[in-house]
């Protein structure tokens, strides 16, 4: 009895003692833990090797952060509080540059790191564009790295997650697919790109920006035409929401206003799954159910990405600068700012929120 | 043009174009899905002929278009050609100044 509840006072002790913590990566290449309670970079680890350090991708308990750096062609593992590099994987190969455009996750377990590669064979007169692949990682092999299988994707992946088992693979390109991470296969494409919808045509979308974690919900604004009004008129090119949940893979799409701004992306609110926040110059909270947008204000600066915090109270705005800004989820009122040590800019890297 | 005479492999490739080209010769670059193919406008107008939804400041943008080679044609790409381009210079904001132009022999 006394040892059971020795175990459940610790667990308790445990919970109470976890907060959430901002993990960025910077220029040159660098790696910056932020206690956002108390609004500080608690630690700034240098990554090794050469950078510029873009996708971040942590597993739940956020011991290890993975880092896709040198140039997008390598993955360095960084053990978050002692800062040593823990995994590594350099995908490239003499005669081969193998890069990824962001789109790399690692299993809520921590076991498994998925990448989508863009590999070129580099020859003397010329440079052929090879199909484009998923390799998988044990993180495990550490140091040293190498693939444990290799399958077949589709192009333009710039966004992967994992679903409700580590074998579920989400990846966002021109259309949405689930991938069985053990065989590669394909097993459902829902169609964006490819979408014949009345009256709309094809949606565009950048986003390589993963901020799913909280919510479980993958997702992103898009863009997209209707067909069946004057090209003339306000409601010609529409300003939409897509969200895919990560557990039940499904996915919704709303158009929520008229496109007149520009939004890189977006964030669903863990507590109300109805409520997405996006961002660029201006954050705007939307109404999923309503399929509008609800308010919207000015930011002071342009952020590439936002995140939330896990009571969905807090929103982070980073990317592009140096400055991590902080709004209250409510109003959306700024409420601090937090410099990224020695004003290293973000640029297009990711802004993950971890609970530990 | 028949008096010249190839002596190597590459001249003979050059002598004698492929009756059918392998498939695949040509591919698309994979790029992420965008606002942007590359020829868009981007630092002069927005995408809808304005100015509001350009990044604020200017510089904001700077490393966000260089690091992901983003417009090829328009900035240097720290990716793959001007890898040392932006070397020490980390904040947009204070040292685009010391961003040197760059030539064809860079």
């Amino acid at each position: 009895m006394k040892y059971w509840l020795g175990i459940l006072l610790a667990c308790c002790a445990l919970s109470a003692a976890a907060k959430d913590f901002l993990v960025v990566v910077s220029r040159p290449n660098l790696l910056h833990v932020i206690d956002l309670a108390a609004r500080t970079t608690v630690h700034s680890f240098v990554i090794p090797g050469d950078g510029l350090p873009s996708a971040v991708t942590l597993p739940k308990d956020g011991k290890v952060a993975y880092v896709l750096t040198n140039r997008n062609e390598s993955i360095s593992g960084i053990d978050l509080d002692s800062g040593k590099e823990v995994f590594r994987a350099d995908m490239s190969l003499p005669g081969e540059r193998v890069k990824s455009m962001m789109a790399m996750v690692v299993s809520d377990d921590g076991k498994l790191l998925y990448v989508h590669q863009l590999p070129t064979r580099m020859t003397k007169n010329e440079y052929e564009v090879m199909p484009t692949r998923i390799a998988v990682y044990n993180t495990a092999d550490g140091v040293g790295a190498k693939p444990v299988r290799v399958f077949p994707a589709p192009r333009r992946i710039g966004l992967l997650a994992v679903g409700a088992s580590s074998d579920r693979l989400i990846a966002l390109g021109w259309d949405m697919y689930v991938i069985d991470g053990a065989s590669g296969r394909i097993d459902k494409t829902f169609p964006l790109r490819n979408w014949k919808r009345d009256g709309m045509g094809e949606p565009d979308i950048l986003d390589f920006w993963p901020q799913y974690e909280q919510a479980r919900m993958l997702s992103t604004p898009y863009y997209a035409p209707r067909t069946n009004v004057d090209p003339t008129s306000p409601e010609a090119l529409q300003l939409g929401m897509l969200t895919f949940d990560l557990d039940s893979e499904t996915m919704q799409v709303v158009e929520v206003a008229n496109a007149d701004t520009a939004i890189f992306s977006s964030v669903v609110n863990p507590v109300n799954k109805n409520e997405a926040f996006a961002v660029m110059n201006q954050i705007s909270r939307i109404d999923l159910a309503a399929k509008k947008v609800v308010q919207q204000v000015k930011a002071d600066r342009t952020h590439y990405a936002i995140n939330i915090s896990s009571d969905g109270k807090e929103l982070y705005l980073g990317g592009a600068t140096d400055i991590v800004s902080v709004y209250d989820a409510a109003t959306l009122q700024k409420t601090a700012e937090i410099t990224i040590p020695g004003h290293r800019d973000q640029s297009t890297s990711s802004l993950r929120v971890v609970r530990r | 043009m028949k008096r010249l005479i190839p002596l190597n492999e590459k001249a003979r490739h050059l002598a004698q174009p492929s009756a059918a080209p392998a498939a695949g010769e040509a591919t698309l670059m994979s790029n992420v899905v965008g606002c942007t193919t590359t020829f868009d406008p981007g630092w002069e107008l927005d995408a809808f002929g304005g100015l509001a939804s350009l990044c604020q400041p200017m510089e904001a943008d700077l490393y966000g278009c260089t690091d992901p080679c983003w417009w090829p044609a328009q900035l240097a790409d720290s990716m793959n050609t001007a890898p040392e381009w932006t070397d020490g210079k980390n904040s947009a904001l204070r040292d685009w100044r010391e961003l040197q132009t760059l030539f064809p022999e860079d």
